[in-house]
Order: C-alpha cells, then sequence, then structure tokens
C-alpha cells in the first residue's frame, strides 16, 4: 500500500505549489488540511506518512499541531514548510520533533534533497 | 534587427556618468563623461580601488552603500538634496552658478554578468546642478520673503503681528521652564509735536534712529518690535525685573542724550518706559496691558522716565481719573 | 466602474505571495544588517484615496513621524508606492543599524539609505515571486521631523482613487527599531497585478 502524505497549509496556492513540487519518484496519496485542526482530524483518522506543515495558520497553527502530535505520540515524519525564518523559530519546531525545516518558497531540488535524507524517495 | 552595437555608442554618448565596479570596488569601466570631467584615462584606472582613483569621495560611507547593492542585490540612491555630490566633478554652468562642484543624483545597481554570474555594481551619475541652483534661490527668495512679512517697513524692527506670535511663544516658554520673562513697552514723548514742528519726514527720521540706537542697546535673543505709530515694544527673554528695569534706565538715559542730526538741526527726543514682569498665572495679553499701564504712568508722572508695572498700579490710575 | 476586489484565490494567492517574499527579505536584511528583522503578517485591502490621511492620522498622529517615498516600476503595467514611515525618537538607532560611525551622515540620508534597504529588499522578493523584476525611484522624504506629515499627505494629490494597500511592519527581534511599510498599487495597476495574479495561480 502506498503512502499517504499530509499538505497543512491555509493557501490554496501553497497547498498547488507544494503538490506540483513533489518530486515524481515519490509515490503517495496527496490529502490536504487548511488549519491545524483539520489537520490533527485527518491525522487521527486515517493512517499518514509524512506532513508537509505550514506555521502560521488560523484555527490552529504548526507548532500546534507538532505539540498534539508530541503529546499524542503519533508516528509521523513532519517536515516544516514555511516563510518564517526565525532561527528561534526554526529551533523551537525542531525541539518538538520536526525532522526538517524548509524555507519557502518549495521547489522539487529543495524537497528532493530532504526527502532523500530521510529515505522518502 | 540585433542591437547588440547600441551599448557602445550609447556609453560613449550618454549624458550622465557609468561607473562599473567589481566586488573588490576596483574600476572596471567608466564612461568618457566622467573620463573628461575628471580628466582621467581609463586605462590608467583599470583594476584601481575607486577611493584610490576619486581620493575625495565619502569612503566609509559610499562603500558602505556599495556593499549594501552587493550583498542585498537591492539597488541604493543618493540625492544631491542629502549629499550635494559624491565625486568632485566640474559642471557645466561655471560661469551661471556659484557652487563649484556637480550636484549629482546617483543610481547604484546590482549587475550580474550573464556568462560568468559575477557580480557588478553600476553607478549612474546625473547632472542635479540646475535643480540644485533652482532649490537655492528659491530657499533664498522665501527667506527674503519671511523677512519681509516680520519686519515694520520704516524701522527694520519686528512688525507687531510678529512681535505678538514672538510673545506668544515666549510666554508658552517661559510656563513651562519657569524662566523669568520681562516686557518693556515705549512710547516717544511728545512725538506729535515733534511732526507738527518739523514735518513727517522728520519724524519718521526720529523714528528710524531711536529704533537703531536702542536695537543697539539690546541683546541678540532680545525681541524688538513696533506696535504702532511711536510705539515700540520688547520682549526680554530670560531676565528678571531688576534686569529689566536696568535696561528700560539705560534706553531712557541714551535716547535722552543723543540729538538726531536733522538739516543741520539736532532734534532732542526722549522715551517713557513702562516694565512688566511675566508670572506664571499672565497670559500675553496681561503682560501687554500690565507694561502699557506702567508706560501710562510714566507719561503722567512727566515723562522721560521708567515706571515699573505693580498690582495696585490700577487703582492708583482710577483714583487720579475720578479724581 | 472597474472591479479591483480580488477574489478570494486571487488574494489568498498575493497574500502568499507577499509572506515568502517577507520570508526572503527577512534574510536578507539579517545578513546584512547583523540583526534579525521580523517581517509581520501584513493586511491587505483596497482603500480610497481620501480615506489616506485619516487611517494616518489615527496611527501616528502626534508621534515624531518622518514619511519616506519611494516608486517602482516593473514589466506588465505593474507599478506602485511603498510609504515608510519611522517614529523618530531614536535616529541613532538607525545609523547603529547601518554601521554608519562617522557623523557625516545626516539623518536625512539615514532615513533614505535605510528606507531604500527594507523597502527595495522586500519588493526585490516580490517581484521574484511574481516572476517580475521592479526598477526603483530615488526615495524621497515627503516630511521629516520638522513637518506634520498628515497635513502634507491632505496636500498631496493622489491620482487614483482606489488603491491596493498592504501594509507590513518591520521589527526588530530586540525591539529596538521598528517601522512601518505601507505598499500602495493605485487602481490602473491593480488589474495589472490581478493578470499576473491569474498566471500565477493557472501554473498551479
Amino acid at each position: 500500500m502506498a503512502l499517504t502524505a499530509l499538505i497543512c497549509d491555509d493557501s490554496l496556492l501553497a497547498r498547488n505549489q507544494m503538490k506540483k513540487s513533489l518530486p515524481g519518484a515519490f509515490d503517495a496519496e496527496i490529502v490536504t488540511a487548511t488549519n491545524g485542526l483539520e489537520a490533527l482530524n485527518v491525522l487521527r483518522s486515517q493512517e499518514i506518512g509524512v506532513v508537509f506543515l505550514d506555521l502560521t495558520m488560523p484555527e490552529l497553527d504548526g507548532v500546534g499541531v507538532l505539540e498534539a502530535i508530541k503529546a499524542e505520540k503519533m508516528d509521523v515524519f513532519v517536515i516544516v514548510v514555511s516563510a518564517d525564518i526565525q532561527p528561534e523559530m526554526q529551533k523551537r519546531v525542531m525541539d518538538l520533533g520536526a525532522l526538517a525545516f524548509i524555507h519557502k518558497p518549495v521547489n522539487t531540488d529543495k524537497l528532493s534533497a530532504v526527502m532523500r535524507q530521510y529515505g522518502l524517495i | 534587427m540585433s542591437i547588440d552595437w547600441l551599448s557602445g555608442p550609447l556609453l560613449q554618448q550618454l549624458n550622465s556618468g557609468v561607473i562599473l565596479l567589481n566586488t573588490q570596488l576596483q574600476i572596471v569601466y567608466i564612461n568618457p563623461y566622467i573620463c573628461r570631467r575628471a580628466d582621467i584615462q581609463l586605462e590608467s584606472v583599470q583594476g584601481k580601488d575607486i577611493f584610490s582613483v576619486f581620493t575625495d569621495a565619502p569612503k566609509a560611507w559610499l562603500s558602505r552603500k556599495l556593499n549594501s547593492v552587493l550583498s542585498l542585490q537591492s539597488p541604493a540612491f543618493s540625492s544631491w538634496e542629502q549629499r550635494q555630490y559624491l565625486f568632485k566633478l566640474p559642471h557645466l554652468r561655471p560661469v551661471s552658478s556659484a557652487n563649484e562642484y556637480m550636484a549629482q543624483n546617483c543610481n547604484m545597481l546590482p549587475l550580474t554578468e550573464p556568462v560568468t554570474g559575477e557580480h557588478y555594481v553600476c553607478l549612474l551619475i546625473e547632472d542635479a546642478t540646475d535643480a540644485y541652483v533652482y532649490q537655492n534661490q528659491l530657499q533664498q527668495s522665501n527667506l527674503q520673503l519671511q523677512q519681509v512679512n516680520r519686519l515694520d517697513g520704516l524701522t527694520g524692527v519686528l512688525n507687531r503681528n510678529y512681535w505678538q506670535q514672538q510673545l506668544e511663544v515666549e510666554v508658552q516658554r517661559a510656563a513651562r521652564y519657569q524662566h523669568p520673562l520681562s516686557l518693556l513697552f515705549f512710547d516717544l514723548d511728545k512725538f506729535k509735536r515733534l511732526n507738527d514742528d518739523y514735518g513727517h519726514q522728520a519724524g519718521d527720521l526720529v523714528l528710524i534712529e531711536v529704533a537703531k540706537l536702542i536695537g543697539s542697546l539690546l541683546r541678540e535673543t532680545d525681541l524688538f518690535g513696533r506696535y504702532g505709530g511711536e510705539e515700540f515694544a520688547i520682549i526680554l527673554p530670560d531676565t528678571p525685573l531688576d534686569g529689566a528695569i536696568e535696561v528700560a534706565k539705560r534706553i531712557c538715559r541714551r535716547v535722552a542724550a543723543t540729538p538726531i542730526a536733522y538739516k543741520q538741526q539736532n532734534l532732542m527726543t526722549s522715551v517713557s518706559v513702562g516694565v512688566s514682569q511675566f508670572s506664571s498665572a499672565d497670559s500675553a495679553d496681561d503682560l501687554i496691558q500690565q507694561a502699557d499701564l506702567a508706560l501710562y504712568q510714566a507719561k503722567r508722572n512727566g515723562r522721560n522716565q521708567v515706571v515699573t508695572y505693580y498690582p495696585g498700579l490700577i487703582d492708583s490710575l482710577k483714583k487720579v481719573k475720578t479724581n | 466602474m472597474t472591479d479591483l476586489s480580488f477574489t478570494e484565490e486571487q488574494r489568498d494567492c498575493l497574500q502568499e505571495l507577499i509572506n515568502v517574499a517577507m520570508g526572503l527579505a527577512s534574510d536578507k536584511l539579517a545578513r546584512f544588517l547583523n540583526t534579525f528583522v521580523h517581517l509581520q503578517v501584513p493586511a491587505i485591502g483596497l482603500v480610497s484615496a481620501a480615506e489616506i490621511p485619516e487611517q494616518f492620522r489615527g496611527q501616528y498622529q502626534g508621534l515624531n513621524s518622518s514619511m519616506i517615498s519611494l516608486g517602482f516600476f516593473g514589466d506588465g503595467g505593474l507599478r506602485g508606492e511603498t510609504i515608510l514611515l519611522y517614529q523618530l525618537d531614536n535616529a541613532g538607532k538607525i545609523a547603529a543599524l547601518l554601521g554608519y560611525d562617522d557623523d557625516a551622515t545626516s539623518e536625512a540620508e539615514m532615513l533614505t539609505d535605510i528606507s531604500s534597504i527594507l523597502t527595495t529588499t522586500f519588493l526585490n522578493g516580490l517581484a521574484d515571486q511574481l516572476e517580475n523584476s521592479f526598477s526603483y525611484a530615488a526615495p524621497r522624504i515627503i516630511s521629516s521631523r520638522d513637518s506634520d506629515f498628515i497635513s502634507k499627505l491632505e496636500q498631496t494629490a493622489f491620482h487614483w482613487q482606489l488603491a491596493l494597500k498592504v501594509d507590513i511592519r518591520y521589527e526588530l527581534t530586540d525591539y529596538s527599531f521598528d517601522c512601518n511599510m505601507i505598499l500602495l498599487i493605485p487602481g490602473e495597476a491593480v488589474l495589472k497585478l490581478k493578470t499576473i495574479l491569474d498566471h500565477v495561480l493557472a501554473e498551479f
């Protein structure tokens, strides 16, 4: 069975950019969420292999999602994709268990490098 | 049609300066516009540090700017309004303009060589001398207009309108910082008689000469104005009452002792002076009214003297009137 | 009247592109200024020319403020103007930020220098996102500490009725300095921007 990936971003453009930038070698089913609460609902109801997570979102932000994942001991890879480049923010999400931090704008090269490193492709 | 041939002649004939620098801020290219004005040969300056060629350029500031262009890959600007020029270059109005060097606007642009990918910074320099000259002329005219609007046409001291504005300012300042502030009001004695006996020309001359004499007795910071007709007023900032009385007495003595020459005659005149001192509850109008009352009392006492306002003065004046 | 308002997709697209441009600008500024500059998520909306002085009055009245304008032109008819607003209670902070240690630089020059750095860095990032490139006019001081900038603004004739207004706040992480940028894209150019956004959307 193929892996399922969750793309969580409040921006439609960002979600579409993300889908389009995923490397061709990444064989996964894609589901999407537009805020943190939606993302948690998806994570609790189905098996997700990897989450591409934006940080600044309404309802529940990316940090909140990471905290919930940690608290509920969910087994999922999280790759944060954000325009926020503050070093403190990067440290905070890595401490919360994120696998990698990708600066927007995303492109296939950046994604491939990270995903290869963690054996996702 | 290819337009690759265009850039050569354009750089040769462009009526703006072009300086291309590499990331070490060494000269790669300078167009003839700059070479001619700076009297340099391109071949002899190529590869040299820009600041070793233009030794008068503001090195610390400009190199910081140029580095911002290179590291941010964003343009930077310099305007003659903030910095008249970057490079000392002659301009083309040596006769009609007073300033020595070309006023400059400068654009600093990040450029990337398309094949090697090397970064450069390009300075585009435009002559803004005309704008600079016009602006200076405009400022001069504005300054003159402002002066005209503030001064009394006959005597050259402040006119009443501007003097009163200044009094408001000084009163506010004295109130805020609790500084002393005094006011003198004075009037030429028997001025109507002088006009009748010698004519208005003589009257005008006396006003001019007395104003000149008193002006010479005042400090730079004192504000001397013509209140109307033969009545004048002086704001003495940072001056307590005793100091103001001293000034008033000196004015009185000097005017009475100084003859004014008019058509082979010596005209003698004198002034009566009223003095008031600001206290925290006073408005500018209060201060004027108090000095004016004191002046009235000085006239009544027989002229050519100084009277200081005191709170009971108004009552004594009333008594005199009812008697 | 031509409809300048954005569809939800266009608004989302612009917001995302601006967020990304802000991130890129933060990164570049952090490297250049050796201190972290945080750009805050902007407010985007259409404003009428008549509202502008009133809005600024509410925000800046009575403060010791300076206002610097910088115009830009892009391909495809895109153009606009940014206005940077500073509170000038500590102009020395700007000098330190720019690394100016000589006294030869006037306050006016420091303001135009910091303005062009903050503005063009962000706008270059935005131009990249829009697959465009901008050229810039030299920054101009609209008002400084000597003048009431709101009355200056009221005297400024705006040759547009409606404009797209984007508010962006720049803040140093230690809060020692902050300023606001207002990006204004006037009526006709808003239509061009909508076309450009539609192109970006069509790509994804």
